[in-house]
């Protein structure tokens, strides 16, 4: 009997085992998919504060462009 | 409901159909999962591609603005060291006549348009099925409009508003013509405006006997112009100096005629409520008639209406009545009498209540008929977005002709118009101008009948909408219109002269309908013109709006951005 069952239980060990691996395989891919998104709203949100710096930089140097040159060049 | 934005692709490992005849089915599970592992690998290596390439784009895009700026600031270095204070402008014009400083603001606009969707949202939406292919049948379409708009069409919203924003412009500009126009033709009336105030005084010395009387009118006034001013706190300290003038409801008079202006325009539009108010009683009792109006005027909503509407609330009531005995201020009636909208309905023997609120366009159909001059006068001048292509053009032949030959005919004549109305109307616009010039042309009998025209006219200007190619007929078609038992009477004059006439009537609708078919097409090219550009659309209303006590300088100005 144990010669009979050995074949079966083989094959459901190698089963367990193979699922095993794929399991972390995938828990991995979900990882990456994780850190991707995180990365991206973390990186969003930094350019955003960049953005909001440099247009505040921008409408300064305006001010004293036209404050410097006397008002007459431009606007 | 939260969009998914990337997807990976193979979202079950497993959840397939196993092929037949396979021994070692375990096996073949395992070995189905790992390929679909490494499907969703490829997806996801795709999306972190897409993931970087937008971040480097944003970071890119910043990288460009960083170096301008930098070159900027170092200009301004040096430009800073070589100031010299010695140089300052002493002359005080340079100070005020210099253009203010005005940053550029980039507003953003247009953000959920098609063209930012991100690629792999427009991935998916290409993946949806497709809306039914209606485009195909855009070129059998007569008004010009794309067949998928009536199934599908995303602008929508935006053109609606777009095009409400354009007819508030054009409705402020209108009325400031107005306002200029009134302004222009009673210049001399301000001479008497001075004068009111005095007689107040006056009068309430008079009226020291009743001290309590006067108190409460000075209280009532007061507390009323608070009430209507109480939305508008921008125009506190306004009202308070008219609150400091008032001695009446006559120190309305103190008013720059401007703003008199604008209230007359803005009440006979917004101010309905009060009709049928009794003809205004001796002065002594305005702070009565200030009672009534002010809720009305107070619902009104928009600060710059507010602003001349509260401190002239008595004057309301006095407005709407166009035939009132003597009211209390004396320039009203003069000022009713000189404006444009109002010399056709106040010259035509009304009940004592005006129409009810006719847009400026809808008032004119209504005089276009009785005063023939009138109608050449405004028609062309005034550019409508839907001007009535059919009315005036069909009201200026009928009056000339009717005074022509002012032949009554009997009854008999009478059945025909109304049959011809009725078959005017239900057909769809095309047809219905066919048969009250139909029967114009056709002869010298039925002249008469060309006194109903301005009947019959009537309803089928209100149901056309305007289709520039409608008036356009054939001499041939309006005889064939015409009803059987005319052609009956006068079969011989009748081919001769309705060529005669339908030339001479097509000639004549011809010029009008050029100088209506250039308006649009100016109309048309404007409106090309006008970019899908939220800001300028904005900024362009709301300089009209603003420019309302201002000069009509900077009113221009934004005109010619355009």
């Amino acid at each position: 009997m144990s010669v009979q069952e050995d074949p079966v239980q083989r094959e459901i060990h190698q089963d367990w085992a193979n699922r095993e691996y794929i399991e972390v395989i995938t828990s991995s891919i979900k990882k990456i998919a994780d850190f991707l998104n995180s990365f991206d709203m973390s990186c969003r949100s930094r350019l955003a504060t960049l953005n909001e710096k440099l247009t505040a930089l921008e409408r300064r140097i305006e001010y004293i462009e036209a404050r410097v040159s006397g008002g007459t060049v431009g606007r | 409901m939260p969009l998914v934005k990337r997807n990976i692709d193979p979202r079950h490992l497993c959840h397939t159909a196993l092929p037949r005849g396979i021994k070692n089915e375990l096996e073949c599970v395992t070995n189905i999962s790992l390929a679909n592992i490494i499907r969703q690998l490829s997806s996801l290596s795709k999306y972190a591609e897409d993931i970087f390439g937008e971040l480097f784009n944003e970071a890119h895009s910043f990288s460009f603005r960083v170096n301008s700026l930098q070159e900027r600031v170092d200009r301004l270095s040096v430009s800073v060291t070589q100031l010299d204070p010695k140089e300052e402008e002493l002359s005080l014009q340079d100070i005020t006549m210099r253009k203010a400083f005005r940053s550029s603001t980039i507003q953003d606009q247009q953000l959920f348009d098609r063209k930012t969707l991100p690629i792999p949202l427009q991935e998916t939406y290409d993946i949806c099925e497709q809306p039914p292919p209606l485009n195909i049948l855009t070129p059998y379409r007569d008004d010009g409009k794309e067949g998928l708009k009536f199934y599908t069409n995303p602008s929508y919203f935006f053109d609606l508003w777009k095009e409400k924003m354009l007819q508030d412009t054009e409705d402020k500009r209108k009325e400031k013509r107005k306002q200029k126009q009134k302004n222009l033709d009673r210049p001399h009336e301000p001479e008497k405006v001075p004068r009111a105030p005095h007689d107040r005084r006056r009068e309430w010395q008079k009226l020291a006997q009743g001290p309590e009387l006067a108190e409460d009118d000075a209280n009532l006034l007061h507390k009323h112009i608070e009430v209507a001013n109480g939305p508008a706190s921008h125009f506190e300290s306004r009202s308070q100096a008219f609150v400091d003038h008032m001695d009446g409801s006559y120190s309305l008079s103190a008013l720059p005629y401007s703003q008199m202006s604008e209230l007359l325009s803005r009440a006979e539009e917004r101010v309905l409520v009060r009709p049928h108010e009794p003809p205004p009683p001796p002065p002594m009792h305005g702070a009565g008639e200030v009672k009534p109006v002010p809720p009305c005027v107070s619902s009104t909503p928009g600060l710059v209406e507010n602003r001349p509407q509260s401190p002239a609330t008595g004057r309301t009531p006095v407005f709407v009545s166009p035939t009132p005995p003597p009211p209390p201020p004396p320039p009203l009636p003069s000022a009713l009498s000189t404006s444009s909208l109002r010399a056709a309905m106040t010259s035509t023997p009304p009940p004592p209540v005006p129409p009810p609120p006719p847009p400026p366009t809808a008032a004119l159909q209504a005089p276009a008929v009785p005063p023939p001059p009138a109608p050449l006068q405004i028609a062309p001048g005034v550019l409508h977005p839907a001007p009535p292509p059919v009315a005036p053009p069909l009201a200026q032949p009928s009056p000339p002709v009717t005074r022509a030959a002012q032949v009554c005919e009997a009854v008999p004549v009478h059945p025909v118009p109304p049959q011809a109305e009725v078959q005017g109307l239900p057909p769809p616009p095309p047809p219905p101008p066919l048969p009250p010039p139909g029967i114009r042309p056709s002869s010298p009998v039925t002249v008469a009948t060309l006194s109903h025209p301005p009947p019959v006219l009537h309803p089928p200007p209100t149901t056309i909408v305007p289709g520039p190619h409608a008036p356009i007929m054939p001499p041939s078609p309006p005889s064939q219109v015409i009803p059987a038992p005319e052609p009956k009477r006068h079969p011989s004059t009748l081919p001769v002269i309705s060529d005669a006439r339908s030339v001479l009537l097509e000639a004549i609708r011809k010029g009008i309908q050029l100088r209506k078919v250039e308006e649009q097409r100016e109309q048309e090219a404007k409106h090309e013109r006008i970019e899908n550009d939220v800001a300028t659309i904005l900024s362009r209303r709301i300089a009209v709006e603003y420019s309302d006590s201002e000069d009509d300088s900077e009113f221009d100005e934004v005109d010619w951005l355009e």
